[in-house]
């Protein structure tokens, strides 16, 4: 297992991470997710050693991740990290080497992983001749091309095509399968909610929700309501004791967020016929714009 | 290790596969052959082609080769019908000049010195054994008693034969210096902004420590700016041999070569360590000529010692700023070039320069190591000097 644990950092004044914590399990597909600044990236570059946290620990198998375990790591930054001009087999074969792997075993993954990639018809080109996703999909076989125990990715989805988010999902589901734990951060949320066998929402450092997907949704059904109210005056959302996070089929529904749930029951019998009034287990979008608002 | 060589061998491929690197070291080479073999095939000939006719011609004729092995020419007699058709020769350049009655000499323009002297030689020989013979003196007598062994010289502040060639082969060693420095030590910080400003420097910094990737990239672009050296070394002897300068080479010509390199070296090391760090605090190529600005402000100077040096590598300031680091990496070469250093200010030039290209290497993997993962704004020197990693 993967845990991540009171991890805490400090940029001058600002607390970038405060107490974030999470684990993933092998085979467990966790979707980071969290607004610009959130604490994501920092967070993810902490495990991977690229900073150095103020406090809190990282530990994969119950030992502590070091310089020596992080080399059997696969990471994939969110700034995309390749020599322009390298050639596409070579600079895969050359990660491949300095993360461990042996001459021909490095040329034979960087084989192995443009075929799998469908990049055969870029081997020999420079990356900066590649397509954005095509450049993408060479720095997933740098973070790939060494077989790694753990795979760390920050917004591997940003940029790609429907074809290309289909094609590196299917090579992220395999590597999941084969007992890997993968932590991938994303903007797109039903992305996440689809690909995630758990997720963890950061706001402003903070880990504000977190676990297996139906659970985090099942734990937020507690706090919201679906409201239907035939007939109801222009504005009746406006009058309702509680927050509406989202209006649903075509206006008729409101899904609100009350403190009060008996209370949001009276006011909305007062605006008119209630056909709906029941817990919403709400999508994961709709639990972040909750969280985050 | 493995990380060293990883990075030293990546890098060294793909400078030495570009094209950019190639074109700029043929046009090296081709530049030192031909200040080399310029003077060589640009200078006066040494064979003239001179014309004759009439009596004086006929005269002068026996005389000509002679004179001319005396003063290091040879001179090819072509005889004239007459003096119109010499004339035309010599107008139409078919010969140097022509001897004709009078007795003249034909020329088109001014006569060559070398070709003068022969010419004009030859003419007071025939002349005045024409007039010794007239006054019934035996010539062949006068010959022998005129007959005198030069004088021999004895240079009393050493060996100035070759004065010339040594400075030459000095301005040929302070240039290719100040570019080698220059453009090595340039290679290295743009890699360091490459790498930091497309972050391939946190999945390398997953597999390497810093220093190796400090280290690796110092020593592929240090061997091939030694490679660069020896082609300039194997251009300019090789123009020197097949134009047949290579006796005027003078005696420690190997010597000067491996000063040079062990200049190039020392001096490389001093700046690319200097110029990795700095090139380590920008994290866009934008900002690294700017960052880069202390580093060379100094090489400037350095060049610019080196090149004054030229003038006077005597002087006692020349001497001191060849033991001083970092000048001493080009005013060392520069002097052992141009003129003789004794042993012990060698020793003290390199022990000297050791020791400041060994805190620089220091100081600057110590401000790498602390700036090169610290993205955005600029990182401030201090700040990453005093920095505790």
């Amino acid at each position: 297992m993967l845990r991540i644990d009171g991890l805490t950092k400090r940029f001058g004044a600002t607390t970038a991470l405060g107490d974030v914590g999470f684990a993933v399990r092998p085979g467990e597909m966790f979707g980071f997710v969290g607004a610009n600044g959130a604490g994501k990236t920092t967070t993810m570059r902490i495990v991977m050693g690229v900073l150095a946290a103020d406090a809190g620990t990282v530990t994969w198998r119950d030992t502590p991740v070091t310089a020596a375990v992080r080399r059997r790591f696969g990471y994939m930054p969110e700034e995309r990290g390749l020599y322009q001009k390298m050639r596409v087999a070579d600079q895969i074969t050359y990660f491949g080497r300095h993360y461990g792997l042996a001459p021909r075993a490095a040329r034979r993954a960087a084989d192995v992983w443009i075929e799998r990639l469908e990049l055969t018809a870029h081997r020999t080109d420079h990356v900066q001749a590649l397509s954005l996703g095509n450049q993408q999909r060479v720095q997933l076989a740098v973070a790939l091309a060494h077989d790694p125990e753990v795979l760390v990715l920050d917004e591997p989805f940003s940029g790609l095509d429907p074809i290309g988010v289909d094609a590196l999902a299917g090579v992220l589901a395999e590597k999941r399968d084969a007992g890997v734990p993968i932590i991938f951060s994303s903007h797109q949320l039903d992305l996440v909610e689809r690909l995630s066998d758990s997720v963890g929402i950061i706001a402003a450092g903070r880990i504000v929700a977190s676990g297996p997907v139906d659970d985090v949704r099942a734990r937020a059904a507690g706090s919201l309501l679906r409201v239907r109210v035939r007939d109801a005056a222009p504005g009746w959302a406006g009058r309702l004791p509680g927050r509406v996070v989202r209006t649903l089929d075509g206006g008729g529904d409101l899904l609100v967020a009350a403190d009060d749930d008996q209370a949001l029951l009276r006011a909305a019998q007062a605006e008119g016929r209630l056909e709906h009034f029941g817990w919403e287990r709400p999508a994961l979008s709709e639990i972040f714009r909750e969280v985050v608002a | 290790m493995t990380g060293v060589r990883l990075v030293a061998g990546r890098e060294l491929r793909v400078q030495a596969t570009s094209k950019g690197f190639l074109i700029g070291l043929v046009v090296t080479a081709l530049v030192v052959m031909g200040a080399i073999a310029g003077p060589r095939l640009l200078g006066s000939p040494d064979t003239y082609k001179v014309g004759v006719t009439g009596q004086a011609g006929q005269a002068l004729k026996p005389a000509l080769a002679p004179q001319a092995s005396a003063t290091g020419v040879t001179v090819k007699t072509v005889p004239y019908a007459d003096e119109a058709a010499a004339r035309t020769a010599v107008a139409g350049g078919d010969a140097d000049a022509a001897i004709v009655d009078g007795p003249r000499v034909l020329t088109d323009g001014d006569l060559d010195p070398r070709l003068a002297a022969v010419v004009q030689g030859a003419n007071r020989t025939v002349q005045s054994r024409a007039r010794l013979a007239a006054a019934g003196i035996d010539a062949t007598k006068v010959d022998r008693a005129l007959r005198v062994a030069p004088l021999a010289t004895v240079s009393v502040t050493g060996d100035t034969r070759y004065d010339g060639a040594r400075k030459g082969i000095a301005v040929i060693v302070v240039i290719a210096l100040f570019m080698l420095l220059m453009s090595s030590a340039m290679g290295v910080a743009m890699g360091v902004v490459e790498e930091k400003s497309s972050r391939i420097v946190e999945i390398l910094l997953i597999a390497v420590r810093p220093w190796q990737l400090l280290a690796g990239k110092i020593a592929a672009f240090g061997v091939l700016g030694l490679a660069q050296l020896a082609v300039i070394a194997a251009a300019g002897l090789g123009a020197a041999a097949a134009t047949g300068a290579t006796p005027d080479l003078p005696p420690g010509t190997a010597g000067i070569i491996l000063g040079a390199a062990v200049g190039y070296l020392l001096g490389y090391l001093f700046f690319a360590a200097a110029s990795a760090a700095l090139g380590a605090l920008v994290s866009r190529q934008e900002e690294l000529s700017s960052a880069l600005s202390p580093m060379t402000l100094l090489m400037m100077a350095v060049y610019g010692v080196g090149f004054w040096a030229l003038a006077d590598p005597h002087s006692t300031a020349n001497q001191v700023l060849s033991m001083v680091p970092p000048f001493s990496s080009m005013v060392m070469p520069v002097r052992a070039a141009a003129t003789d250093v004794p042993m012990w200010q060698f020793g003290v030039a390199v022990a000297g320069m050791l020791a400041a290209a060994g805190a620089v290497l220091f100081l600057g993997a110590r401000v790498y190591e602390r700036a090169i993962l610290r993205t955005g704004a600029r990182v401030r020197l201090l700040d990453a000097l005093r920095a505790s990693a």
